[in-house]
């Protein structure tokens, strides 16, 4: 298993990995709704990416539907306020 | 320093001093050279410009009642006033060391051997870099090279194979540059981590097996250096640099090799059975063999799991971190915040064609606090990852937390009677942004058909309202400067608004 000399902190990490993995685990959706206890760290860890991508994605197309509701309505209304700090992030 | 060149130079003249007790000794040509001359237990120091300084004896020299001494040339480097406080320092050291040159061989540590010591291991030193430099450049794999010959089974089986991963590599997304250093700096990581693994299971009948595999664990690293450094130039013409840094960068990455052990150490709970099932191999042979496949699959996956920790890594913004267990901690909250933006802006998007003159009236006061509510939840949800999007704090949280005060007590929240069901959330909410969702959205399903004060907005977006406002009153309670806990404060607000609610 792990080596001797790194024991002391393999202890401390390899419960800080497992329990960061699981966590990661329930926000991937596709992970959690997939119900499985064995996923593998290298499957967590890629759904986590493509969840990630796929976040950016969403976000950008987000973007551009707000500018491009910021573009028709009234400039000086609250809701312009509201569009724009959200675009701002 | 001093001890080093003014011995060099006492050796040289000292022959000359010795048969000359009291005489004074001719200054060398150098400029710099400074003759302190002992004369009959009192100090003379002849600079070059043949100007005497006569010292009186000390009392710490002790030494001052010999009568012969040989004169003593005290070399610096620096102007004639740093030598005589140069002088006045050297007195007492000249005491101790004084004794040695007495006898006639000088002491090793004095002369030769301590010139030599400065001599000689610049040339060892050159000469490893220059074997470095002929090798891969990196002092890791040089260590490796020496290493005893390889096995010549081994190594070509696994060139196709670390060629093929390349391949596969430079195809991913992730460049193959990244891919070549991922391999080099997993390889790099494994030496050290394989061998101790080997050593820890070796015991004394497969010792044998264990030193073939850790020397076979060394050909292949030799041979994937070999194999990267030829690739190198096959994948992108950067690679080698990175190639290059990557080992160094290793030697300093002592997080990654346990991490990789632990890595390991997860899957392995799954696997001990058929690493026991090997251990209990019949020979030897069988069992290194065995061993060999399963630490080759295991440094396979761990190479899989690495090179995606890597794609993580590039996908968050700001992550400086090489430590996994801080790297998956950032790549969480960076996930949290990212999902809370992506609500933020589709919540954004829906409410924008939602203001229709019909329900006008309401959505002013209303559109103003959920939009200072969004931009604070925005605010908020990058208050958690303070560390890392700094920039997105800036920009949101300022604004948006003064605008809240003024908003604050005129924000028709309780219609939704948040106040009750997000206090205990708050506590939690930095905890796990998932379970408030869905606790406020259960509360506000109960608590829908009571009041509404949007009366036409589709489920969803009252659910997203409900996490707005019950945000924004954490962020009311944070805001005030006298608030100590949330939950408290919340406490406090909550009746005040109730009234101006019903008003």
């Amino acid at each position: 298993m792990s080596t001797r000399r790194s024991r002391g902190s393999t202890r401390i990490s390899d419960d800080q990995i497992i329990e960061l993995v699981s966590k990661l685990r329930q926000l991937v959706p596709e992970i959690r709704n997939r119900r499985s206890d064995k996923v593998s760290a290298s499957k967590v860890l890629q759904e986590t990416c493509n969840y990630i991508r796929s976040l950016h994605r969403e976000v950008s197309d987000l973007s551009e539907r707000l500018s491009q509701l910021l573009t028709t309505i009234d400039a000086d209304s609250a809701e312009a306020g509201i569009i724009r700090s959200l675009l701002n992030q | 320093m001093n001890h080093c060149v003014p011995d060099f130079e006492i050796q040289m003249e000292e022959e000359e001093e010795y048969p000359i007790s009291i005489s004074k000794k001719p200054s060398t040509q150098n400029d710099e050279i400074m003759e302190l001359l002992w004369q009959n237990g009192q100090v003379v120091m002849h600079s070059q410009n043949q100007r005497p300084f006569r010292k009186p004896p000390p009392p710490p020299n002790t030494n001052g009642g010999d009568g012969v001494i040989p004169a003593r040339e005290i070399r610096s480097s620096e102007a004639e006033s740093y030598g005589h406080q140069h002088l006045f320092i050297q007195e007492d050291e000249m005491a101790s060391w004084l004794h040695y040159p007495i006898n006639e061989d000088p002491p090793t540590f004095d002369h030769n051997d301590f010139c030599t010591d400065m001599l000689y291991p610049h040339q060892n030193a050159s000469a490893s870099q220059n074997h470095s430099s002929a090798a891969v450049q990196s002092s890791v794999r040089t260590a490796e090279l020496r290493h005893p010959p390889p096995r010549p089974p081994i190594p070509p089986p696994r060139r196709p194979e670390q060629i093929h991963n390349f391949t596969k590599h430079g195809n991913a997304s992730s460049s193959s540059k990244a891919a070549a250093a991922q391999q080099t700096v997993v390889d790099s990581c494994d030496t050290p981590a394989a061998t101790a693994e080997r050593a820890e299971t070796g015991r004394a009948s497969v010792s044998a097996a264990a030193v073939k595999a850790a020397e076979s664990g060394g050909g292949r690293e030799t041979a994937t250096c070999d194999v990267t450094v030829t690739s190198s130039p096959g994948g992108s013409s950067g690679s080698a640099e990175p190639v290059q840094r990557e080992p160094v960068v290793d030697r300093k990455r002592k997080g990654r090799e346990p991490e990789d052990s632990e890595f390991q150490s997860e899957d392995v709970d799954f696997e001990s059975p058929e690493s026991k099932k090997q251990v209990r191999g019949s020979t030897s042979t069988k069992r290194s063999r065995a061993a060999e496949v399963h630490n080759l699959s295991e440094r396979r996956r761990r190479d899989r799991i690495n090179e995606k920790m890597k794609a993580l890594q590039e996908l968050i913004p700001r992550c400086n971190k090489s430590d996994k267990a801080s790297m998956l901690d950032e790549a969480i909250e960076y996930l949290k915040s990212l999902q809370l933006q992506v609500q933020m802006m589709s919540m954004g998007c829906g409410m924008v064609p939602m203001m229709f003159p019909g329900i006008q009236q309401y959505m002013p006061p209303m559109g103003m606090g959920i939009g200072m509510g969004m931009a604070m939840e925005m605010g908020m949800g990058m208050n958690r990852p303070v560390m890392p999007f700094p920039n997105m704090l800036a920009s949101s949280t300022l604004p948006a937390a003064t605008a809240a005060a003024h908003l604050g007590p005129r924000f028709p929240m309780p219609p939704f009677h948040m106040p009750h069901v997000p206090a205990p959330d708050s506590s939690r909410m930095q905890a796990a942004n998932q379970s408030d969702n869905n606790n406020m959205l259960n509360s506000l399903g109960t608590l829908d058909p009571d009041k509404s004060i949007i009366p036409n907005f589709t489920d969803p977006y009252q659910q997203y309202l409900g996490l707005q406002q019950a945000q924004l009153q954490l962020m009311q309670s944070m805001n005030q400067p006298n608030a100590r806990k949330p939950s408290t404060s919340r406490g406090q607000e909550n009746p005040e608004k109730h009234p101006s609610e019903e008003t």
